[in-house]
């Protein structure tokens, strides 16, 4: 009798919170989607910043970067070099120039980015089996210009090198097996596991897509947040009057409709755009659905709990945008994590975007297994669960706030 | 009548001297911003260039030959041997993990292929998902090996009876000298902080000036500051934003000494001009603040434009990517962007050192931004006075 008793209370008790959860669930809908600052950062952010990036990022690699040659040799060999170095996907001759002087002057008109300089003395050097030098200047201004025009050249000139290398083995007397020994006596092959093109945007966009959803789901939520403390009578999160649950149902009916939101958003950011742009998606679909779960909600969960402080709509833009450029270094992409001190690894640590950009960028381009990214996965839940504490912490905090501002009043 | 002006400018500087007390937004979102700025980035990237990133060693062959490489692959100045791995899978998932950047792959009996004129391989796998850990520990692998076969050659070489004079021009006949040009180091930092600082410092000046102009319109206080500024949208905006031109210019040169006299990053130019460009960007930046505002009188609008307008200079100025080298109708957009301009004047002045002359027309270019708020003058004011856009 008592049992029975007991199990339809439990029932009724189940019955309520879920319709708590569906009440709140309901006004937090029509609040958001009323609101047109929020529709912009739920849904326009997220469905036009992607396409966005991916199209300024759309030239992964640099082609046909204008150099200049000084050609003081003015040799058959020189042309060669120069020729070879035109033919290259990277570089192009943009002009000769007669001298050093001329050819900056280009430089400095940002005519030409780097400069090709062979001495007079090449071909007597060549001739008597001397090493000869060849000097590179290039323009530092971009790490991408560095990094095009010392690659290009260096491989355009050693492979001329080796060519005239077996010519004087060969006039020395040594042929054959042996001189192909002396030539390469140990064949080095550099093979790039991922992202082997060495493209900026394979390697930038992941971190910053991830970043996207981060960031959009932070400013929508504490403008929600700031939206509903200047609208209430004692600047105060909740009202007894609108939320008559309790705090779970409150936290719990907002949490789902954002958590809903970006699950679809999800799909299209990770999923759709790198499909549609051509960045690495090697990963397993289930795996990265499964990181992103914990790093949902720990997303959700952060904002909200940060969304307590937030005395107005606009203050969060304000004062959280710059750290969308900041983030992005904590995650450990654009400089290594392995590199990253001490301490601001730990503050890396609190946001949910670094892990998630980190565990992303590992299943997706580098086709890891969820095991191999249990750091990341493991500390998304735990931030997922202290940062739902917190949150309802503040929200009964806040809850108690307003009782009491009521009860005075 | 310009008395007049001078008065309305006094008593708007005065309120908003008030207004910027009251509410702990306006000097958190510029000193606190730019403060946690600086001592961000410049304690984040004190090392310059990423040093001693792990890698690991898959040495199957382990002999005396290969262990010198390894201890000579060891004292390069990116790599450092955390992990010696005795298989290709184990290897690969440290790199999954995120352990480790590159490992070096020594096949069996390496030595004894080499001794015996077999011609032994050297392979080593790099994460270029991690694209300058990737490129940096890749660039001093392959010179170790590069020059681990350079002492093999020398010694076949000698043993052959190659006199040694003749030597150098065998295994190297053609030695690539490279320069650097402004940057000899390549300082990783030099590439990042003296745009992404003034990025900081511009996105700020941004976001505060839509702000405070913005939030007036908000709270219905718009009409009573125009009148307190005797009508006049001129001296209204003057006063209102002089404090902040005045805070950001000192925050911005204060960015610039860190820049270029604690950090000593090349400056091969008066550091005036680098002062009298960081000046041009604040009142550009907060021209186009006034210009934002001006087009969409909503506080929200407004805010939102100049983030995503402060957020995308990064990309505009083209240290990220060459803007040569972007698509094209992108290419002519980022000369609307004041950083595009200031990166160009950074780039003559402090990195390359060029004459003065080469930089005019940017220095004129961002002066010109400060034409905009002409565009949006009488918008702004008819929605000051009136007060009839929605609040949020």
């Amino acid at each position: 009798m008592n049992d029975k008793k007991n199990k339809s209370s439990l029932l009724v008790n189940f019955k309520a919170i879920v319709k708590g959860i569906w009440q709140n669930f309901i006004h937090e809908l029509k609040t958001t989607f009323h609101d047109r600052g929020v529709v912009i950062m739920f849904i326009i952010g997220p469905l036009i910043y992607p396409l966005l990036y991916s199209t300024l990022y759309l030239n992964e690699t640099l082609v046909d970067v204008p150099i200049g040659v000084v050609d003081n040799s003015h040799s058959s060999f020189s042309r060669q070099i120069a020729r070879n170095i035109d033919a290259t996907e990277n570089l192009k001759i943009y002009s000769n120039y007669s001298s050093l002087a001329e050819a900056q002057k280009a430089f400095e008109n940002s005519d030409i980015h780097g400069i090709i300089y062979i001495p007079k003395n090449i071909n007597y050097k060549l001739s008597n089996n001397e090493q000869a030098t060849v000097s590179v200047y290039c323009d530092v201004s971009s790490f991408m210009y560095y990094r095009t025009i010392f690659q290009s050249c260096s491989y355009c000139i050693l492979n001329m090198s080796k060519k005239i290398q077996i010519q004087r083995l060969s006039a020395a007397g040594i042929t054959g097996a042996s001189a192909a020994m002396i030539a390469d006596p140990m064949p080095y092959q550099n093979i790039s596991l991922y992202n082997a093109g060495g493209g900026l945007a394979s390697f930038l966009l992941p971190g910053i897509l991830v970043l996207i959803l981060f960031q959009t789901l932070f400013f929508g939520i504490t403008m929600l947040a700031g939206t509903s403390r200047e609208e209430n009578r004692f600047h105060l999160l909740v009202s007894g009057n609108a939320h008559r649950g309790r705090i779970f149902r409150v936290i719990s009916g907002k949490a789902i409709l954002y958590f809903l939101i970006y699950s679809v958003w999800i799909f299209y950011v990770l999923g759709i755009i790198p499909q549609l742009f051509n960045l690495p998606h090697i990963g397993n679909s289930v795996d990265i659905i499964n990181l992103m779960i914990p790093f949902l909600l720990a997303s959700i969960f952060f904002s909200m709990t940060v969304s307590v402080f937030i005395p107005n709509r606009e203050t969060s833009m304000v004062l959280f945008m710059f750290m969308s450029i900041i983030l992005l270094f904590l995650s450990g992409i654009t400089w290594p994590q392995s590199n990253i001190n001490g301490f601001w690894r730990t503050f890396a640590w609190i946001f949910p975007a670094s892990h998630g950009i980190q565990g992303y960028i590992k299943i997706n381009t580098m086709s890891a297994d969820l095991q191999h990214v249990s750091f990341e996965y493991i500390s998304l839940w735990i931030q997922a669960a202290v940062y739902m504490f917190t949150t309802s912490w503040a929200y009964h905090w806040q809850l108690k706030k307003a009782t009491k501002e009521k009860d005075n009043a | 009548m310009s008395n007049n002006i001078f008065f309305a400018i006094q008593r708007t500087l005065k309120r908003e001297l008030k207004r910027m007390v009251s509410r702990p937004i306006y000097l958190l979102g510029s000193v606190g911003v730019m403060a946690f700025c600086y001592i961000f980035f410049l304690s984040f990237m004190n090392e310059g260039q990423p040093q001693k990133m792990p890698i690991a060693v898959v040495d199957l062959d382990n002999s005396s030959f290969s262990r010198q490489f390894v201890r000579n692959l060891q004292t390069t100045q990116h790599v450092n041997i955390v992990e010696h791995i005795f298989t290709f899978k184990e290897a690969r998932e440290q790199m999954q993990r995120g352990e480790i950047y590159a490992f070096v792959f020594i096949e069996h009996d390496f030595y004894k292929k080499l001794a015996t004129n077999r011609r032994p391989n050297m392979t080593f796998y790099v994460n270029n998902a991690f694209l300058v850990a990737g490129s940096l520990s890749a660039k001093d692998i392959s010179y170790m090996c590069l020059i681990t076969a350079g002492g093999i050659q020398r010694q076949v070489l000698r043993a052959k009876g190659v006199a040694d004079s003749q030597i150098v021009g065998i295994v190297q006949p053609i030695a690539v000298d490279m320069h650097s040009i402004g940057n000899p180091w390549i300082n990783y930092g030099t590439y990042l902080l003296n745009v992404l600082l003034p990025t900081m410092l511009h996105l700020m000046t941004l976001m505060l000036t839509a702000f405070c102009i913005g939030v007036e319109l908000k709270e219905r206080t718009s009409k009573e500051w125009l009148e307190n500024a005797d009508n006049s949208m001129f001296a209204g905006l003057v006063g209102k934003l002089l404090p902040y031109t005045f805070i950001f210019i000192i925050l911005g040169i204060i960015g610039n000494l860190l820049l270029y006299k604690f950090m000593h990053f090349p400056l091969n130019s008066s550091i005036g001009w680098m002062f009298l460009a960081t000046c041009l960007l604040v009142l550009s930046g907060q021209a186009l603040g006034i210009f934002f505002i001006g087009l969409l009188p909503v506080l929200r609008d407004g805010i939102t434009v100049a983030g995503i307008f402060g957020t995308l200079s990064v990309t505009a100025a083209g240290a990220t990517f060459p803007v040569e080298q972007l698509p094209y109708f992108i290419r002519e957009l980022t000369l609307a962007f004041p950083m595009r301009h200031y990166f160009l004047i950074y780039v003559n002045q402090a990195l390359n050192g060029v004459d003065v002359s080469h930089s005019l027309t940017k220095f004129i270019i961002l002066l010109s931004f400060n034409l905009l708020p002409l565009f949006v003058y009488r918008r702004l004011k008819s929605a000051a006075i009136n007060m009839n856009y929605p609040t949020k």
